[in-house]
């Protein structure tokens, strides 16, 4: 603990230590902060020192270790919030009705649903299966701090290629990474309930070392039910409940906020909390019931920093301050000090604020369901935060102070934009038909049912949109999963993922444009009508300006892209320093989309329904094959990553689900990874049919344009027959007839050239990648 | 009795996590259903929450993890009752009123030696188990079972023998499996005595192999009943499939999305069952 030069232990018959930041050297004082594990600059120690020299008197090692906590990247996003101020926190919504651990959007009149996406890179990096389920514990918490019950999981992962055989030291490997990712997820979500209906995985060289494992969860609730993460003022107590407090998870907020290194995994192991389902799954169940019988001022999650981050912040909500007494916090085993309860990440807790009347009914409910419920301290009228341990005060702060993080406008650099580079064409084989089957068994685009089928994508039995879709056993993929969370109505919710890191990377700007466009048309593509996004923002060490800029950009274009198409965004999350020695992973904006679906009843999916029944691209194709499939696969480089014009897609989007709405459409794909040449592969497979047709509709260009630029916007439709006329008339422009399903192989023409390929053959070369290489 | 009269209770304790869906499915259909935990029935809650399980007509025990089936699935689940609640649930069998497991409450049935109950009501040991699936995985697909009963299950009396319905699977441990030295006794006494519900199929109506058997259970079975008919376990979960719109192909199979779904006769069946018997 601490340098010793600078620690002074207090006479009190356990650990505590007075640190001596007034006489120490700057050099001393970034030593102690690295021994303690602190994480912070000079200059914000500096600020640490100033505030107590004011006070006139030495902080404890509970007190640093706090500031630490509240003040890393992870809790003040002090690298990131100049971007999101200018681009994202301005957008307003008539529907958001929060914003808090989760954002909470109006569903009907009476009822609201709730979302958030975060990451959990960094711990499922150095241990995947426990990382990722306590992802998964994490982001259901900030959901049920809301007063909502969660109803689904989304799970976007991003691993570095799975037959690497070789990995730098202190990197695992991306095929064990995978495994125990998928893993972790499956046996936390399937024992907490709660469907894992949506997500991807994706693969590049670059998530060797970082992997990402982004998590998010949508929650259901009445609107009257709805909690604001606040006590409601003095009278109020605070009640810990759920997992006892250990030293696991000890430094995780400060851990996520720096690079990893090959010593992480000595280091931070510690860093990793322990999941625990079945401590969880009850206390959802008890939360929610003394939410619902009224007897809580406000809910809020311990997740990074612990009990010194969630205190501070639920008291200061609502105005006031606390007087905490530590040594009532239930623990996992004796012995541990004060800044370790402190600070502790020990899952599956809460903290209720509740009237004192009311606790003894509070702590009846969490009896029958066995979980441990503790007053632990009280709201006071001034905002500070005081704790004692064992009769002693080990800390007294000021919550302006301690919540007041620094903030920094960093300097950014732009980088190279590709789309300015001159193009260099893909060496492509002779055969469209290789090129098809080699790109549907490119990982990226290949079939993850071995993941989705681990995943109880269908308990609470809501899931009425699947992600597998089409025949049973012959299934194809899907654009987005609807659910049906009321059992009395039939609106439902369309969910979504939209992410491209090789855009991003290539033309930051467009990349977040485009991720945004993409979660729109998936969920435009099922029946549903965009209406709130949520984002994770995996990028690079922000001190690196060109990693910022690609930060800024991206944000930029996902804040111009929610304004244009009134999208709200009432929650994110931002992760840096997903970088190692190795070199950063690809910047990584993760959107997830939430879409209102009117009427269940009305959905489409992707696999192609009846023969002979005519086939549409919807949107012009245009020459952007920038960091597409093909050049990705093909050694491509430079050219034009595809822009958005949110005007175009906005039109789209009515004349679809006005179609659809209709009854004119039978099956709808998004066109996107692999362009028109997947999406109609794909669509052939989940409907065990095939594709007969000619894209001379689609003008002038090139075939490998026609058929692998991933433009925006684009889908493709099959029109029930006897209805096409009052399609084509209903779409005008935006309608290219290129041909029709046909029975059993998918048959295109363009010019001199052909396709065609068995959809038996096609669905061998998409199915089977991931089985082979994840067993 | 009125439809509206039965009271049905949902039975679960920590990680049992398919109540909700279970619930819904038996009011959907008018009964009175309601979660109910344990505790509350062997006096161990407060005394607004003391429930006798005398006082239900059906006794459910829904899907999930109980209890995070870490010895065993459906394990401690099991011995919580058997130590607690077993004489009140030999009664309330012993009444002729139904039993539903489904999923992990087809694995606490097993456990608790109430399924197959070949001689008695609840065997002292499981004669059989449910073991993990032969591909190793949980498996969350579709799955097809044929209706095998000649007519003592009360759970399938709506449902003609030999139909096809679609009911999704969702666990990774329901290989039944019996001790190998009496595996073809058994089974000749579950045939016998009409115990076996459900056969796992391809969609043809075929019996075959993995996935669309996807645990390798014996004689690809999916559902037993005891000799009496009112107790029946399953692994597939019907609760699932109340509507149309629950089926994984529901968009391309025609008819209207809210008509019902294949699971909707398991509950049909049982309440009709009670409504006439009680």
């Amino acid at each position: 603990m601490g340098s010793k030069e600078l620690t002074r232990k207090r006479a009190v018959p356990f650990p505590l230590f007075e640190v001596d930041l007034f006489s120490a050297s700057p050099d001393e004082l970034r030593e102690m902060s690295k021994t303690m594990g602190l994480n912070l600059s000079l200059e914000e120690l500096e600020t640490v020192k100033a505030y107590f020299k004011a006070r006139g008197r030495l902080p404890t090692d509970v007190e640093l270790q706090s500031i630490a906590q509240a003040w890393s990247e992870h809790c003040c996003y002090k690298s990131s919030k100049c971007f999101l101020r200018e681009h994202i926190f301005g957008i307003k919504h008539p529907d958001v009705l929060a914003k808090g651990d989760a954002g909470v959007m109006a569903f009907d009149d009476e009822h609201a649903y709730a979302l958030r996406v975060e990451s959990h890179n960094h711990p499922s990096a150095i241990e995947p299966y426990g990382g990722a389920a306590t992802g998964i514990g994490g982001i259901v918490r900030d959901v049920l701090a809301m007063g909502a019950q969660p109803i689904a999981l989304v799970d976007p992962l991003f691993f570095g290629p799975l037959d690497l055989m070789s990995v730098p030291q202190g990197v695992k490997l991306p095929k064990y990474l995978a495994q125990g990712v998928v893993a972790g997820i499956r046996d936390y979500g399937n024992r907490i309930g709660i469907p894992t209906v949506a997500g991807g995985m994706f693969f590049d060289p670059s998530y060797t070392g970082n992997c990402l494992v982004n998590v998010g969860c949508i929650g259901f609730l009445r609107k009257d039910k709805l909690l604001n993460n606040a006590v409601r003022g003095v009278g109020d107590v605070l009640i810990l409940v759920g997992g006892r407090t250990g030293r696991d998870g000890i430094h995780g907020v400060t851990f996520a906020s720096a690079e990893l290194s090959s010593r992480s995994e000595d280091e931070s192991r510690g860093a990793v909390q322990l999941g625990d389902p079945i401590t969880k799954e009850p206390t959802i169940h008890a939360c929610l019931e003394v939410n619902e019988r009224g007897l809580v001022s406000g809910i809020k999650d311990l997740g990074g920093g612990g009990l010194s981050c969630v205190v501070g912040e639920i008291a200061l909500a609502g105005g006031c301050g606390a007087v905490v007494q530590l040594d009532k916090v239930p623990l996992k085993e004796a012995g541990l000090a004060p800044w370790e309860i402190w600070v502790s990440e020990s899952q599956e807790r809460m903290m209720l604020a509740s009237p004192k009347e009311n606790v003894e009914s509070i702590l009846e409910v969490f009896d029958l369901w066995d979980v441990p419920a503790t007053v632990i301290g009280e709201v006071v009228k001034e905002q500070k935060v005081s704790l004692i341990f064992q009769g002693e005060e080990v800390f007294d702060l000021d919550l302006d102070f301690l919540t007041k993080g620094p903030e920094y406008c960093r300097p950014t650099a732009a980088s190279n934009v590709s789309t300015l580079l001159p193009v260099k064409e893909p060496q492509l084989p002779e055969s469209w038909n290789s090129v098809i089957l080699s790109t549907l068994a490119d990982p990226n685009i290949a079939c993850k049912d071995w993941a989705i089928m681990q995943y109880d994508h269908e308990v609470r039995a809501s899931t009425v949109i699947k992600p597998l879709q089409g025949k049973p056993g012959l299934h194809g993929p899907a654009d987005a999963t609807v659910l049906k969370p009321r059992t009395d109505s039939f609106r439902g919710l369309a969910i979504a993922i939209g992410v491209n890191p090789w855009f991003t990377s290539q033309d930051p700007y467009n990349g977040g444009r485009s991720a945004v466009d993409e979660a729109c048309r998936n969920i435009i593509a099922v029946g549903g009508r965009p209406h709130a996004l949520t984002d994770c923002l995996n990028f690079g060490n922000p001190e690196k300006p060109e990693r910022l800029f690609e930060f800024k950009e991206a944000v930029r274009g996902i804040g111009e892209m929610a304004r244009d198409l009134d999208l709200a965004v009432p929650s994110g999350n931002v992760s840096f320093y997903n970088e190692t020695a190795q070199g950063p992973a690809l910047p990584t904006p993760t959107v997830l989309g939430v879409g209102i679906v009117e009427d269940i009843r009305k959905c489409v999916t992707t696999d192609f329904k009846v023969e002979r029944n005519p086939v549409y691209v919807i949107g012009e194709t245009r020459e952007e094959m920038g960091a597409s499939a093909l050049y990705r696969r093909y050694g491509g480089s430079g050219g034009s990553v595809p822009a958005v014009d949110t005007s175009v897609l906005r039109s789209r989007m009515d004349l679809l689900l006005g179609a659809m709405s209709k009854g004119l459409i039978r099956s709808c794909h998004d066109c996107s990874d692999g362009g028109l040449a997947i999406t109609l592969a794909e669509m052939c497979l989940g409907g065990d049919l095939g594709f007969e047709g000619d894209l001379g509709a689609l003008g002038d260009l090139p075939t490998a344009v026609k058929l692998f630029s991933e433009t925006n916007s684009r889908f493709v439709v099959e029109v029930e027959l006897s209805r096409a006329g009052e399609f084509e008339a209903l779409a005008k422009e935006h309608a290219f007839r290129i041909g029709s399903v046909g029975r059993s192989r998918m048959t295109i023409r363009d010019k001199g050239a052909a396709v065609d390929l068995k959809t038996q053959a096609m669905r061998r070369a998409w199915s089977e990648p991931l089985w082979r290489s994840l067993g | 009795m009125k439809l509206e009269e039965i009271k049905v209770c949902i039975l679960r304790i920590e990680g049992t996590n398919c109540e909700q869906e279970a619930y819904d499915a038996f009011k959907a259909l008018g009964a009175d259903p309601e979660k109910v935990h344990l505790k509350q029935l062997i006096g161990r809650s407060p005394g607004e929450l003391r429930r006798e399980l005398d006082e239900y007509q059906v006794l459910m025990l829904p899907g999930g993890f109980s209890a995070g089936d870490y010895v065993r699935a459906g394990a401690i689940f099991a011995a919580r009752m058997k130590s607690h609640l077993a004489a009140d649930l030999e009664n309330f069998i012993a009444s002729g009123r139904p039993v539903l497991g489904i999923c992990n409450g087809f694995q606490i049935l097993v456990e608790l030696g109430v399924l197959p109950s070949f001689d008695e009501i609840m065997s002292e040991a499981p004669q059989a188990a449910l073991y993990t699936n032969v591909s190793g995985r949980f498996e969350c697909r579709p799955s097809y079972l044929k209706h095998e009963n000649h007519g003592k299950c009360v759970f399938t009396s709506l449902l003609p023998r030999g139909e096809i319905v679609a009911i999704p699977v969702a666990h990774a441990e329901g290989n039944l499996r019996f001790p190998s030295e009496s595996e073809e006794e058994f089974l000749m006494r579950l045939e016998e005595n009409d115990q076996v519900v459900f056969r796992y199929v391809d969609p043809n109506g075929d019996y075959a192999g993995y996935p669309w058997c996807p645990n390798g259970a014996i004689g690809n079975i999916a559902g037993i009943c005891n000799p009496e008919g009112n107790v029946l376990g399953m692994m597939p979960h019907p609760e699932r499939a109340m509507f149309r719109y629950q089926h994984p192909d529901w968009t391309r199979s025609g008819g209207k999305p809210d008509a019902p779904g294949d699971g909707h006769v398991i509950f049909r069946s049982v309440l009709d069952h009670v409504s006439k018997r009680f």
